[in-house]
């Protein structure tokens, strides 16, 4: 069969198969640009998905796909810390099978990046303003 | 180390700079005026009826549109009712002569003889200019001092005298000399000096003018130059003339 | 020629070397003129007039000789000395400012003499002078520092080893505006002279004397006048600078514009200064048939009015309060609104509205077919109306004012309604013999005058009377009447713009100078003879009757503007650059640019238009005002044929040519078909006493948006009260 090549034919088939047909297919590489399976490893509180398949080169093998709300609107500051290091191969130890790792109440939550949203920080100006605005009077 | 003895005796030897806060190069009297109790804008000032009769006798030597030269001798006037020259007496000339006030202060505080302060009812005035000071204008300046008990520039308690220190006075001939108010007190000597300082506390007028004897500025006692007759017509000339 | 009148003895002795020019040349007229002598400066051989000073003279050839207090337009004083130049076979130099020149004079103004005594004078100046430079608010514009780089010494020989310090003289409180650091006065009494001379406030002099000389008030006074500012561009040194600009900028790190003042009806010239896009100063820009060099205290220190209060983005009424919204949110509610009120839609133009917005904001009502079109400022409309512009213009212009010997002035307080107009007539009065004679309230002018009468049937009093006064005005060659619109604003106001046109058609018959116009009317405000020239409607009495009105559209009107006024259901929109009366009652704003912010034609009350250039970009979302309204024509579905201001000022000079000949005056003519117009309609005069809104100079400082927001002016007003309470 790997002499004809079907073998591939019928992979792709149960990658299809595996991502939840051919529509869910379309979907996901619409989305992400990649039909890719995997072992799932765990996932975060957010919702997002962690992947490992070996059969990818080092650097490809694991990977994550963002939780289903986020459609196209994913960025990379959506994973929480604690699935960062193994995601960048700092660490083999998923975050929940990780004996080491600390947990205390202070921790805060994840929070994505949130430069050009409305919620961005900016910081207040010191100088005093050009131009001072006239205010409408309140009705009486 | 430098302790504060090195710095003390550096400071006597006048190698560490004096502190400085303002220019010492100042004049003693003060060009801007400040409100106090005794001079100040509500102080009410007229001429008295006499002077007002002076006001107009001087007024009338200067002709129509040239009226604000009478302007000296007004503040003069005014200075020698009142003793000392108030700002309401600047005001007073000023609306009499229908001027701005400012054209006023310009004026009394141009001139060192109008005295925009209190003062004494005797100005002494103690002129210790070369002439006076090799004559011994420097002891009747202390002898002052110490008779009355007060600095240049200050006045007696009872409002008497007053002392300043001034520059020639112009009677180097009869020097050392006092002016007080309009008179010249000549050829003085300390004893002179405190007579004519009791004589003016006991209210009387002393003698103005010189005390040594002398008349005016002649030589005193004789003549020492030009005492011979004086020769007559061809004196000095070629016999053969 | 002098007035010998004591207040002017002191420096009415000197006449001001140009002013002598102006009056040698005008008695030269009937009389032979005294030959030319010839001079030399510098070997270059010049003809002069006899009387010119060495100064002049070597002006004519181009050779300039440094001075500190002599200036122009005031009386030589001939005290700093660093004018001092070499005669030939003259032992020492002379002063050249106070000297004439002598027939075959040489004068070497590059001699070693003179080197010498340039070099002499400005080591003793700055003997006298603080070197703090660093922290002077003159440096970079300062005449001392040039004048040392070019004519003094490299080195000094001031060394004080007695560590006694320099001369030192303690600061004064003049005022809010003007900040004295006196020890860097170098006695030149270009300010004494300017407040004595042009501002007519003697408050200034020298106290003093040698070394303790110091200029000052003596006494704790401010230095208060309507023009007390020119005394910082006078002061050569930093003594007197600018109080709100202090320690700002530096004069190299300015950007200056060119600029028409809006203010006041004058139409100052300005130099707007700004750096990052804020307007820092405000100086005046010579122009001779204006306001010279002068420049009033209102027009120079109520910039700071245009930072505060502003409408910086487009408002529209939401539930019953002014929200911020886009333009196009703010355009489209008041589009609907103007479209469904169509043609029952009338406009009331402000006093600082520019030609450009009223033009295109007159096309667009008429478009929809409206013909109300008012001004917030009246004007008499009986007889030819504004139709003749002779009615409502200064027609003698303002600098011929100087030359006037008899002066009417009807229901104005000329001093406050137009400082530079003022110092003009001062200055007739004391160089040139001017008699003024002043119908209205008594206030003061700062010279004398005849009170001719309170209320307005003196003109006809003048016209049939036979009083000193009234001669004199018949018997005048050349006489003026400046009417006033306080005397015009009253029910009786075409009764007097009647009688005062009658006089004055009396009173021409006997000048011989063609171009001299006796008639001459003053505007309180800069927008106002624009918006007649294109045909506004003085006043908005028309307005408040009609209960039809469905939409009223202000475009920065402000005074005592009244929501009652109107029909309770009508819709107001405001345009304008401050938030005043008028925004206050509005349902819809519109921001506005302000005269520094817009390229805008304003025709002064004398028929001159000039224009203002942007010197900074109109705040947050504010836009030039006839931009809005040609965007809004879009909304409104009668879009208006411009796109850029080229073809705006063409639309322009359609419709009155003279709006786009800058700096010219236009002038009118028809005095006489405007008389019998008027006396077509019997507009008659009552007894009322006129009144005028401006009494003292604490009416002065605020009169309008910008100088009403001006916390500068506020303080004026302030400091005029604690004058006021004061002993001296």
């Amino acid at each position: 069969m790997n002499y004809t090549g079907l073998s591939k034919l019928f992979s792709v088939f149960r990658i299809i198969k595996e991502s939840g047909g051919l529509r869910a297919s379309l979907y996901k590489l619409y989305r992400m640009d990649e039909l890719k399976v995997g072992t799932l490893m765990g996932t975060d509180k957010y919702g997002n998905k962690y992947f490992e398949n070996n059969r990818f080169f080092y650097g490809r093998n694991r990977w994550v796909e963002y939780a289903p709300y986020y459609r196209l609107e994913y960025d990379g500051s959506q994973v929480p810390a604690e699935w960062f290091g193994w995601l960048h191969y700092k660490t083999d130890f998923t975050p929940d099978n990780d004996p080491g790792r600390p947990k205390y109440k202070w921790m805060l939550d994840h929070t994505e990046n949130l430069s050009g949203t409305p919620q961005q920080y900016v910081p207040y100006s010191t100088t005093t303003q050009k131009i001072d605005a006239w205010k409408p009077p309140c009705p009486k | 180390m430098i302790s504060l003895k090195n710095i003390a005796r550096l400071w006597q030897k006048g190698l560490v700079r004096n502190l400085q806060t303002s220019s010492a190069l100042q004049h003693d009297a003060l060009f801007v005026h400040r409100d106090t109790a005794e001079d100040n804008p509500d102080i009410k000032f007229e001429f008295s009826p006499e002077n007002l009769k002076r006001v107009d006798a001087i007024l009338a030597i200067y002709p129509e549109g040239h009226k604000r030269a009478a302007m000296i001798p007004l503040l003069d006037l005014a200075q020698r009712q009142y003793g000392w020259l108030p700002l309401s007496a600047m005001h007073k000339v000023a609306e009499i002569l229908d001027l701005p006030r400012m054209r006023v202060y310009e004026v009394a505080t141009f001139y060192t003889m109008f005295i925009r302060k209190p003062i004494g009812k005797y100005h002494l005035q103690v002129c210790t200019t070369t002439p006076c000071w090799l004559r011994g204008s420097d002891d009747i300046l202390s002898t002052i001092k110490n008779h009355l008990k007060i600095n240049v520039g200050d006045t007696t308690c009872d409002k008497l005298f007053s002392l300043s220190e001034v520059e020639c006075l112009g009677a180097c001939v009869n020097a050392p000399m006092v002016q007080i108010n309009d008179d010249y007190y000549e050829d003085l000597t300390c004893d002179d000096m405190i007579e004519i300082l009791d004589e003016l506390k006991d209210g009387k007028r002393p003698r103005a003018g010189p005390r040594n004897g002398r008349y005016a500025s002649e030589p005193l006692g004789q003549p020492t130059s030009l005492t011979s007759e004086p020769p007559g017509p061809g004196f000095g000339i070629r016999s053969d003339l | 020629m002098l007035r010998t009148a004591a207040q002017r003895a002191l420096n009415g002795a000197f006449v001001s070397p140009k002013q002598l020019g102006v009056l040698v040349t005008r008695g030269a007229g009937d009389a032979k003129k005294p030959a030319q002598i010839e001079v030399f400066i510098d070997d270059k051989p010049v003809l002069v007039d006899p009387g010119t000073t060495v100064l002049q003279a070597a002006a004519l050839v181009g050779v300039e000789i440094p001075r500190f207090c002599y200036h122009e337009r005031l009386a030589v004083a001939g005290n700093c000395r660093m004018c001092l130049v070499e005669v030939e076979k003259s032992p020492k130099p002379v002063a050249a400012c106070a000297m004439p020149v002598m027939k075959g004079w040489r004068i070497k103004t590059d001699s070693e003499m003179t080197k010498k005594a340039r070099e002499g004078v400005m080591e003793f100046l700055l003997v006298n002078h603080p070197l703090d430079c660093p922290i002077c608010d003159q440096g970079g514009e300062c005449d001392l520092q040039d004048q040392s780089m070019a004519f003094g010494s490299d080195r000094s020989r001031f060394t004080d080893i007695d560590f006694s310090g320099k001369r030192a003289v303690e600061d004064k409180d003049i005022g809010p505006l003007i900040k004295t650091i006196m020890t860097r006065c170098i006695h030149c009494t270009r300010c004494i002279r300017f407040a004595s001379e042009v501002a007519g406030i003697d408050d200034l002099g020298t106290t003093g004397r040698g070394a303790d000389m110091q200029v000052g008030t003596y006494v704790e006074k401010f230095f208060l006048s309507e023009l007390s500012g020119n005394v910082i561009d006078l002061c050569p040194v930093g003594a007197l600078t600018s109080k709100p600009y202090a320690f700002t900028a530096r004069p190299w790190e300015i950007r200056r514009t060119d600029s028409i003042d809006v203010l006041d009806a004058v139409g100052s010239n300005i130099v707007v200064c700004t750096r990052t896009g804020e307007v820092l100063r405000i100086l005046p820009r010579t122009n001779e048939e204006v306001n010279e060099e002068w420049l009033s205290d209102k027009s120079r220190f109520a910039y700071d009015g245009l930072k505060r209060q502003r409408l910086v983005s487009p408002m529209v009424k939401v539930d019953g309060q002014l929200q911020p919204v886009d333009w196009e949110t703010a355009l489209i509610a008041i589009g609907k609104k103007i479209k469904s009120a169509g043609s029952d839609i009338g406009v009331i133009a402000g006093g600082m509205a520019d030609a450009e917005a009223l033009v295109a904001l007159k096309d667009l009502i008429n478009k929809l077919g409206s013909e109300d079109v008012c001004t917030e400022n009246p004007f008499p409309v009986n007889g030819s109306g504004t139709d003749l512009r002779s009615s409502y213009l200064l027609n003698n212009t303002i600098a011929s004012a100087e030359e006037a010997d008899v002066v009417l002035l009807v229901g104005t307080n000329i001093r406050l309604e137009a400082p530079l107009l003022n110092a003009r007539i001062r200055k007739g009065y004391v160089h040139n013999e001017t008699e003024i004679g002043v119908i209205g309230p008594q206030v003061d002018l700062r010279y004398d005058y005849t009170h001719v009468g309170d209320d307005p049937c003196s003109i006809k009093d003048l016209e049939n009377g036979n009083d000193t006064f009234a001669k004199c005005l018949k018997n005048a060659k050349k006489p003026l009447i400046i009417v006033g619109q306080d005397a015009l604003n009253r029910p009786d106001g075409s009764g007097v713009l009647l009688a005062a046109q009658s006089l004055a058609a009396l009173i021409q018959k006997n000048v011989q100078d063609p171009q001299w116009k006796v008639l001459n009317i003053l505007h309180k405000v800069a927008g106002q003879v624009a918006a007649l020239d294109v045909g506004y409607v003085p006043g908005y009495e028309k307005l408040k009757d009609n209960s039809k009105l469905k939409v009223i559209y202000l475009l920065g009107a402000d005074e005592a503007i009244e929501r009652s006024q109107f029909p309770s259901d009508c819709f107001i929109i405001y345009q304008g650059h401050h938030g005043d009366c008028g925004a206050a009652i509005a349902d819809a704003v519109l921001p506005g640019a302000a005269y520094t912010e817009k390229q805008a034609t304003y025709v002064n009350t004398e028929g001159r238009a000039q224009q203002t250039l942007v010197a900074v970009s109109p705040p947050g979302l504010a836009r030039e005002d006839w931009k809005i309204i040609r965007a809004l024509s879009e909304f409104v579905g009668q879009r208006l044929p411009y796109d850029n201001l080229d073809q705006i000022r063409c639309r322009l000079e359609e419709i009155a040519p003279h709006l786009t000949r800058y700096g010219n005056v236009e002038s009118a003519n028809y005095f006489s078909q405007a008389l019998a117009l008027a006396l077509k309609e019997s507009a008659t005069v009552n007894k009322k006493p006129i009144s005028v809104t401006q009494k003292s100079l604490e009416d002065f400082y605020m009169t309008d948006v910008i100088s009403r927001a001006s916390a500068t002016m506020a303080k004026c007003v302030t400091a005029y009260k604690t004058q006021q309470c004061s002993k001296y």
